[in-house]
């Protein structure tokens, strides 16, 4: 069978997926570590600075978060035909078409692909539109974290999740969020990369997906 | 003044040095010139003593106990020479019928012109049952008193947020004063008990400029509780640079490290105890090797507890063994790990049973 290469996912895509793997990276490993440092001295002096150290990476990688979700908040409006919000949600007939063969395709009930997708599958699309959500919150948490003294993230982080405390537990709770999706993210992924041809892990580097050349 | 740390006795005839001294102090507090410091003095000393209405409600009486332990100014001069304070439970001479007249008599006098602070919480259910005093209930006190009052200047967490009365599960659903008032300016002085010098720098603040410092989003005035503890702790340099106590009278503990891992609520909580501090002895908690439980947020007792632990616990319903939140991730993870097991077994199961069926079904089904 003869297979054409498709260019599905922009480089401003793919610059938002692995900015926000390696944000995520980061931002769990720090987080970690600032919620309950397991390193210990009793050295004074020495110029290291564990914990401030940490803190830094976590407010680095947190603007690296931040810049990855508006971007893709952008292609979810301005991006190509995969990458915008109705290619994501089970909003036209062609896509509540698809998310009934993807759940049917999940559960193992036939081995029906939708061939002619070329973007998201549908489930993936709505758990995709869910995390942005979710970021937003995470994002939205850590500044009022981060910037205690401005008045502007007081007065939302005070309405949305209240004190400082309270937006620390729920800050600390989506992390779990995000360390679940990533797991089941990676099963996934390589369990439509088994059962389909079309490439779906390397599409994330080239940005090519492959489907065959007798369906237009 | 008091002067704890030389040992002399109390005396109420402060000097005018001590005066101006604690007027300074006050003025530093505030954050405002030291070109405002004479003004703040005529205030002090202005022969028109704003009244002022102390209301006691659900309280443990621990702001009036921090209150007389003040000395910059003392309670004497604040009463006798600052303010007129014309009701207060705790230190008024007057008793029964006396004192309700005296309360009377300044609502009427000074309509519109008195400052009423509120200590303590106020019972809102069953009409207010729960707090009474001379046969009103504190609901109806603070609804007669509050629309005649200047300003209101709530003391203590419970006056501010509820504090402990309102905690869960609440039983009287007790509010905190601003939650009940409308129309006139409320000020928040939250702590248990919130230092003196935060009550005093806002009644000074009032007196010299005739209006109510700024406040944060949680009407807090800012000039007190504009910063986190945390980043005016003592010990912020053994926080960044990765060493802490682990547990009570360890090495770490002894050596004055940081609290952060014995439940140290400072990284979450607004107040300036680092640097007013308390009493005149330079002390406050944790200072002294206990940690801050975050008394002047709102809700402190259901959010800042366990006060001993970093994050609050979280009692997932049907699930009486999972209190934390990375206990419960854990699980979670570990459920979403057996679930994709599972799935990929009953893939790899199919397509032993089956053969390569899928394969064969792709080709035919691309080649039509």
């Amino acid at each position: 069978m003869i297979y054409e290469k498709h260019y599905v996912w922009s480089i401003l895509l793919r610059l938002y997926h692995w900015s926000l793997v390696s944000s995520i990276v980061a931002l769990a490993i720090t987080g970690f570590y600032i919620n309950s440092p397991w390193s210990q001295t009793t050295l004074e002096g020495t110029g290291l600075y564990p914990m401030l150290t940490m803190r830094n990476i976590h407010g680095l990688a947190g603007y690296l978060f931040t810049a990855a979700i508006l971007t893709r908040l952008f292609l979810l409006l301005f991006g190509n035909r995969q990458e915008r919000i109705l290619d994501l949600l089970p909003v036209t007939s062609r896509n509540i078409n698809n998310l009934s063969t993807t759940l049917c395709s999940y559960a193992y009930l036939h081995d029906c692909h939708d061939e002619e997708r070329l973007g998201h599958n549908i489930v993936a699309g709505m758990i995709y539109v869910v995390t942005i959500i979710v970021a937003l919150f995470q994002v939205a948490s850590g500044f009022y974290l981060r910037l205690p003294e401005s008045i502007f993230w007081q007065k939302w982080g005070v309405m949305l999740f209240g004190t400082q405390q309270h937006a620390r537990f729920e800050h600390h709770l989506l992390m779990w969020y995000f360390i679940i999706f990533a797991f089941i993210h990676i099963y996934l992924v390589i369990w439509n990369d088994l059962k389909n041809p079309d490439g779906i892990t390397s599409s994330i580097f080239t940005g090519n997906k492959f489907r065959p050349r007798s369906i237009k | 003044m008091i002067d704890t740390a030389q040992g002399t006795d109390l005396d109420l005839q402060v000097n005018r040095r001590g005066f101006l001294k604690g007027c300074t102090m006050v003025a530093a507090a505030l954050g405002i010139s030291e070109a405002m410091i004479p003004k703040l003095v005529e205030a002090a000393t202005s022969a028109q003593r704003p009244p002022v209405i102390w209301l006691h409600f659900q309280e443990c009486t621990g702001c009036t106990e921090s209150l007389l332990r003040a000395s910059h100014p003392d309670i004497g001069r604040l009463i006798l020479e600052i303010i007129s304070l014309d009701y207060h439970e705790t230190v008024m001479a007057a008793a029964g019928h006396q004192a309700e007249k005296s309360l009377h008599d300044t609502m009427e006098k000074y309509a519109g012109k008195f400052l009423c602070v509120v200590e303590g919480a106020i019972p809102t259910k069953d009409k207010g049952i729960y707090c009474k005093i001379a046969g009103r209930t504190a609901v109806d006190i603070l609804a007669e008193v509050a629309p005649k009052a200047a300003a209101i200047i709530a003391i203590g967490s419970c006056a501010s947020y509820g504090g402990i009365q309102a905690a869960a599960p609440n039983p009287t659903d007790a509010k905190g004063v601003m939650d009940l008032v409308s129309g006139t300016p409320v000020i928040n002085i939250p702590g248990c008990p919130p230092n003196p010098i935060s009550l005093l720098g806002t009644i000074l603040h009032y007196l010299t400029f005739n209006r109510l410092p700024i406040t944060d989003n949680l009407g807090r005035p800012l000039f007190a509780y504009g910063r986190k503890i945390h980043d005016h702790c003592e010990r912020r340099a053994h926080f960044d640079e990765g060493r802490f106590a682990e547990q009570f009278g360890d090495f770490g503990h002894r050596n004055g490290y940081c609290l952060y891992k014995v439940g140290c609520k400072g990284p979450g909580t607004f107040s300036n105890c680092p640097s007013a501090r308390f009493n005149d002895v330079d002390v406050w908690p944790v200072s002294v090797g206990h940690g801050c439980v975050g008394c002047t947020e709102p809700n402190f007792w259901d959010t800042m507890t366990p006060f001993y632990e970093r994050l609050p616990n979280v009692q997932f319903p049907g699930t009486a063994g999972i209190t934390d939140v990375d206990s419960a991730g854990k699980k979670i993870l570990s459920v979403a790990a057996a679930a994709i097991g599972i799935h990929a077994a009953i893939g790899i199961g199919k397509k032993l049973v089956k053969g390569c069926v899928c394969k064969d079904d792709k080709k035919g089904g691309t080649n039509s």
